[in-house]
């Protein structure tokens, strides 16, 4: 069974499609990367996960629990967990009391455990937290009760680049030992470190939806290179070279070819040096984003 | 499941000692004024005008009854008691929504009816504390300026009260489910209270519009007819319970289908 799965869902406000028609699952004890920037309805998909937000059409469903039945949802809750991007804490309280206030809700077995691993000031009170503070304090509150699924968003705003490597670290223990994460960020290089599939959102709709493995082969190799001599373009240049750039005796390009054709063509060039990698998953956001990367450029 | 109630409980309590500390000061200079009302009180009867008389509820000035039932009363308890009720029923459900808490707070298994009825039992705190401390400070103040004053007719003076707070409190709570941002919530039931005291007051003054007081929760509760006339409208308590329920049933059912 999918942790969660999405049909055809929908939201619209007014003209406004913030989702429209995303189809999508989940499988559970995957780490799922939700990727798109800013506004371009991830929150939106979450806030309907959790039954804050109705669907316009279509719906899903989260453990088993279809999200148009109230009573279901609140039920499947127990073994959730919810990482906001906004952490609505009551700012009164100490970290300890905020704690408390979840564990009366659902539990809190896990709560030490972690907090030998992210450790806010518990005895101060919220209201003179940092944004990392507050990170781990949610982290914290997310986890406590071992949930089967948590919904994180952006989840590692605020954090040192320590704590970011430790959270990712946790997640993938985590997900090891049974737990499912949906993973909503628009920090590409995160999503492809951390997540073994990834959903592509743009402007409210799922734009692609693969392994992340697989995504980086289809996107070809990223090839840098340095010949002897200039290159001359007319005539190093192949039908499979995409993104092409060229310095004097340096180049660089995609290659969306296979291995062994580009090593032939190769073999007639005097070569210094040569690097070929996975491209970053920022290029292909690109491909996906191009409208705005041309704008942005 | 309390989790809910416990903490707003908690939260509750700073308020509603502060506003007990406002209200208590606020008896005990009344109470000074007393010795001179009840020498003076026939003079007072004839200055004002009629009209005035039946807006504030002024009977029998000169006797420590008619004085808390008619001054005290209408303008502590009535007024800015009923608008404090009004407020804090405004600010439960806007405040966290507005501030992102009820996100977090729905991602535990707890049902939004839930979040709405532990939200309103929190108020025991703002009613007992208020009606303690009032009716203590009255209790105490009255042999200050050589009265006494029936314990009986003093409880059921902050009893009666209490369905006319809820009242207030669930007005306040309709709003707060229904408007975007809290301010507008507090703001429209503090008017809606205010203005409804007002509508009761003038409605008295003549039987053309005498039905529209019956209206307002202002008329199913008065503190004169209790302390004076030793009369306990439980007919008129019953009303605004049945009212009270009746608008937290419809703030939960606004609350349950509205995005948040």
């Amino acid at each position: 069974m999918a942790a969660i799965s999405l049909e055809n869902l929908t939201k619209r406000y007014g003209d406004v499609s913030a989702n429209d028609g995303i189809t999508l699952a989940v499988e559970e004890g995957e780490i799922f990367g939700y990727l798109g920037p800013n506004g371009a309805g991830k929150t939106t998909t979450i806030r309907q996960l959790l039954g804050l937000i109705k669907p316009t059409d279509g719906t899903a469903t989260v453990l088993g629990a279809d999200i148009r039945n109230r009573k279901a949802l609140t039920e499947v809750k127990a073994d959730l967990g919810y990482l906001p991007d906004d952490l609505g804490f009551d700012e009164r309280l100490t970290g300890n009391q905020a704690l408390d206030y979840f564990a009366r809700m659902r539990g809190d077995e896990r709560r030490e455990e972690l907090l030998e691993l992210f450790h806010p000031p518990l005895e101060k009170k919220i209201e003179t937290y940092s944004a990392g503070n507050r990170r781990m304090l949610g982290i914290v509150q997310a986890f406590m009760h071992d949930p089967e699924l948590v919904i994180m968003d952006e989840p590692t705003a605020g954090l040192d680049p320590l704590k970011q490597d430790r959270l990712h670290q946790f997640l993938a223990e985590e997900t090891a030992s049974g737990t499912t994460i949906f993973f909503s960020s628009h920090i590409l290089s995160e999503v492809q470190r951390v997540c073994d599939r990834v959903g592509i959102i743009r402007e409210g709709q799922l734009v692609a939806l693969e392994d992340i493995e697989k995504l980086l082969d289809r996107s070809g190799k990223h090839v840098w290179l340095h010949l002897r001599e200039d290159v001359i373009e007319s005539e190093f240049v192949t039908e499979e070279m995409i993104n092409v750039e060229i310095t004097d005796n340096a180049i660089q390009f995609t290659y969306t070819g296979d291995y062994n054709s580009l090593l032939s063509h190769l073999t007639s060039y005097e070569i210094d040096d040569i690097e070929i990698s996975n491209p970053q998953l920022d290029d292909i956001f690109k491909h996906y984003y191009s409208e705005e990367y041309t704008e942005d450029s | 499941m309390t989790a809910i109630l416990r903490i707003e409980s908690r939260n509750r309590v700073r308020s509603s000692v502060i506003l007990t500390g406002v209200f208590v000061i606020t008896s005990l200079f009344f109470l000074a004024v007393f010795p001179a009302m009840r020498d003076g009180a026939e003079a007072i009867e004839e200055a004002f005008p009629e009209y005035m008389m039946g807006l504030f509820g002024f009977e029998e000035l000169h006797t420590i009854e008619g004085f808390l039932g008619g001054y005290v009363y209408p303008f502590i308890w009535v007024i800015f008691g009923g608008i404090y009720f009004a407020y804090a029923g405004a600010g439960m459900i806007a405040s966290d929504i507005e501030h992102r808490r009820m996100d977090l707070l729905l991602s535990n298994p707890v049902s939004r009816e839930s979040v709405i009825i532990q939200s309103v039992a929190s108020l025991w705190v703002p009613l007992v504390v208020l009606n303690l401390g009032m009716a203590i400070t009255l209790f105490g103040g009255v042999q200050l300026v050589d009265e006494t004053l029936d314990p009986v007719l003093l409880s059921m003076v902050h009893l009666l009260s209490v369905p006319y707070f809820l009242v207030c409190a669930g007005i306040g709570l309709v709003l707060s489910v229904s408007v975007k941002r809290v301010g507008t919530a507090q703001v429209g039931a503090i008017g809606l209270v205010f203005m409804s005291w007002l509508i009761e007051g003038l409605s008295e003054m003549g039987e053309t519009y005498e039905w529209l007081g019956t209206a307002t929760p202002h008329r199913y509760y008065d503190s004169t007819e209790i302390l004076v006339h030793e009369e306990y409208a439980l007919g008129d308590a019953v009303i605004l319970m049945v009212t009270f329920l009746v608008l937290v049933t419809a703030a939960v059912a606004i609350f349950v289908r509205r995005d948040i």
